[in-house]
C-alpha cells in the first residue's frame, strides 16, 4: 500500500545488479512506515515561546513568553476532547503583568459529517489570520503582529457552543454563539482587548455571535472573512447598552518559499459617548474609548535558503498601521499617539520545520509629535511538538 | 580469476537488468490509473474534496508545507505519517470498495485548528 523509493550511491556492476534484482520487489515489501496509532485516544502536544525584547530607552528584558500544552482525547471518531493550556510570562502571581495562565480552548467537538459539526466548550473566537493560526514556526516576527494584538486582540477565546464543517472544495465556514466582552475594560490604548471575559463566570446575558467563511480550495491560498457582534455593555443595563461589532477580512499565499498575507480589522463601539462618561464618574479617570478603530497590515517572506541540511531561512518585511482612535465620539477628540504605523523587518531561520529561531527590528511611529512610540530590538526561540 | 568475476558480473547485470524490465513490467500493471497530489498544510487538505473511480485503486501522493501531518480514511486502516517540509513525501494506494463518500483527516495533532483538517473522497 505504501511504496517508498530511495536513491544510492551504484559503485559496480555487481553492486548495481543485485540493486536491480532487488528494485522489484522492495516495491512491494518496503514496510510501512509506523503510522501515527490509531488505538491511542489521548493525545499530547504543545509550542513553546521564549523572547529577548530590547526596546528604545530601556534595558533589555528575557521573557519565557508562552509555554502552552494541548491534550486532546478521542472519545470516538465522532466524539473528541480538544484543550490549550498556556502558561504567560513563566508564573502565576494573579496580575496579567506578572503572568496568566489562560485555559484558552477545552472543547468538544461532535463531528457528524464533513459538512456539519458541532462544538462546545472554550473555543477560539475565528476572526483574523493569528488568533486560530499562532504556533510560533508559522508566522514571521518574534511578537505577533501589532494589528492582531490591538485591533483584534488574540489569543482572543471565550466559552459557548457553535457549527462548523467544509462544503465542496474547500468552503469553510464557523458560527459560534459565545460570551460577550465587557466594555467595561475597553480602553484608549488597546481598544477592545481588556474586554475578553476569558470564560472565567462570564456574563451570557446577550451572548455575542461570531463568524467565519473562508476558502481554501486552491493550494498555498487562504482567503477569509470574519465577524463578531455582541453587546457589551452588561454592567451598564439598563441605563445604556455598548453594541460592539468587529469586522475583518484577510488573505494569505504561500508557494515555495515565498509567502504573503495581508489583513484588514474594524471595530465599532456604539454609544462610546455613554461608556466614558459613565466610566469617568466611576474611576475619576476618562478611558476615551473610541467608537472605531481600525488596522491593517501586509507581509511578505521570502526563504533564501530552503530545503539544506541545515534548515531553512528566511526573511521578511511587514508594514502596519493601527489606530485605536479612528473615530472618536461627538466631543471627544482623537488622541494621536495612537495612530501608529508600524514597520517591521527580519529573518527566521528553522533548523527543523517545528523549530524558530527569529530575529525582527521594529520600527514604530505614532501621529503624535509629543508622545515617542519605542523601537525595539527581538530575539525569540519558538518551537512546537 | 579476474576474468571469471568479471564474466559473473556481467551475467549478474544481465539477469538484473531482466529482472528489472520484468519488475517494471508488473509494476506497470499494477500502476493505478488514478493519481491524486494533496498538499498538506495547518489546518488543510488542499485539494479537500476530490473524485475517483470506485472499484479501481487510486494512488495519493501527499507533502507537507510545514510540519508532519497524518492522513487517516476513516473505516478503512489507512493511517499514515506525512513528513515534514523537505522530508520527502508519502505515497498510499487506495482502492474504495464501492462508491460512496469516504472521509479522511488529519490523524496527528499539529495546532490549534487541527479539528478542521478533514476532506473527502469521493468515489462514483
Amino acid at each position: 500500500m505504501l511504496h517508498t523509493i530511495a536513491t544510492a550511491p551504484i559503485r559496480n556492476t555487481a553492486i548495481l545488479a543485485l540493486a536491480l534484482l532487488a528494485a522489484a520487489p522492495v516495491r512491494a515489501q518496503t514496510p510501512d512506515p509506523a503510522p501515527p496509532s490509531a488505538e491511542r485516544t489521548t493525545g499530547i502536544s504543545g509550542y513553546m515561546d521564549f523572547h529577548f525584547n530590547k526596546h528604545e530607552f530601556e534595558d533589555g528584558r528575557l521573557d519565557f513568553h508562552r509555554f502552552v500544552l494541548l491534550i486532546t482525547h478521542n472519545f470516538s471518531d465522532r466524539i473528541r476532547f480538544v484543550s490549550e493550556l498556556e502558561l504567560e510570562h513563566g508564573f502565576v502571581e494573579g496580575l496579567e503583568e506578572a503572568g496568566e495562565l489562560e485555559l484558552e480552548q477545552a472543547y468538544v467537538d461532535f463531528l457528524l459529517s464533513r459538512r456539519f459539526n458541532v462544538r462546545a466548550g472554550m473555543m477560539l473566537v475565528p476572526v483574523g489570520i493569528i488568533n486560530e493560526r499562532h504556533e510560533p514556526p508559522v508566522y514571521y516576527g518574534v511578537e505577533r503582529p501589532f494589528v492582531d494584538t490591538v485591533i483584534i486582540p488574540t489569543t482572543w477565546f471565550e466559552a459557548g457552543v457553535g457549527v462548523h464543517g467544509e462544503v465542496g472544495r474547500g468552503w469553510r465556514y464557523r458560527a459560534f454563539v459565545m460570551s460577550p466582552l465587557n466594555a467595561r475594560k475597553f480602553n484608549a490604548e488597546e481598544g477592545i482587548r481588556g474586554g475578553r471575559q476569558k470564560g472565567s463566570d462570564t456574563n451570557i446575558g446577550r451572548p455575542a455571535v461570531t463568524g467565519r467563511l473562508e476558502y481554501v480550495g486552491v493550494r498555498g491560498l487562504t482567503v477569509g472573512a470574519s465577524f463578531w457582534t455582541g453587546r457589551s455593555g452588561f454592567e451598564f443595563r439598563p441605563r445604556f447598552d455598548v453594541p460592539v461589532t468587529v469586522g475583518e477580512a484577510d488573505v494569505r499565499y504561500s508557494r515555495d518559499r515565498l509567502e504573503l498575507r495581508a489583513q484588514f480589522a474594524h471595530v465599532a463601539v456604539s454609544n462610546a459617548g455613554e461608556l466614558n462618561d459613565a466610566l469617568s464618574r466611576a474611576v475619576g479617570v476618562d478611558p476615551n474609548v473610541a467608537s472605531a478603530m481600525r488596522g491593517a497590515y501586509a507581509e511578505a517572506g521570502y526563504r533564501v535558503l530552503s530545503g539544506t541540511r541545515a534548515g531553512d531561512v528566511g526573511i521578511f518585511t511587514r508594514y502596519e498601521n493601527f489606530d485605536t482612535q479612528f473615530r472618536m465620539p461627538s466631543g471627544y477628540l482623537p488622541l494621536e499617539e495612537f495612530n501608529r504605523d508600524a514597520f517591521v523587518f527580519g529573518g527566521t531561520y528553522w533548523p527543523d520545520p517545528d523549530i524558530a529561531i527569529k530575529v525582527d527590528y521594529s520600527i514604530i511611529r505614532s501621529q503624535s509629535s509629543v508622545v515617542v512610540s519605542p523601537n525595539s530590538f527581538n530575539v525569540g526561540l519558538g518551537w512546537w511538538f | 580469476m579476474t576474468h571469471i568475476l568479471t564474466r559473473f558480473n556481467a551475467f549478474v547485470a544481465v539477469a538484473g537488468l531482466i529482472a528489472a524490465c520484468g519488475g517494471a513490467a508488473i509494476a506497470a500493471r499494477q500502476q493505478p490509473a488514478q493519481t491524486v497530489e494533496i498538499s498538506v498544510e495547518r489546518f488543510s487538505f488542499t485539494p479537500s474534496e476530490f473524485k475517483v473511480k470506485a472499484g479501481q485503486p487510486v494512488e495519493i501522493r501527499l507533502r507537507s508545507d510545514d510540519t508532519d501531518h497524518g492522513f487517516r480514511i476513516l473505516g478503512t486502516d489507512i493511517n499514515v505519517t506525512v513528513p515534514k517540509r523537505g522530508k520527502g513525501a508519502v505515497t498510499v494506494v487506495f482502492e474504495p470498495p464501492k462508491p460512496g463518500r469516504y472521509v479522511f483527516e488529519c490523524s496527528k495533532l499539529c495546532g490549534a485548528g487541527h479539528s478542521f483538517m478533514r476532506g473527502a473522497l469521493i468515489a462514483e
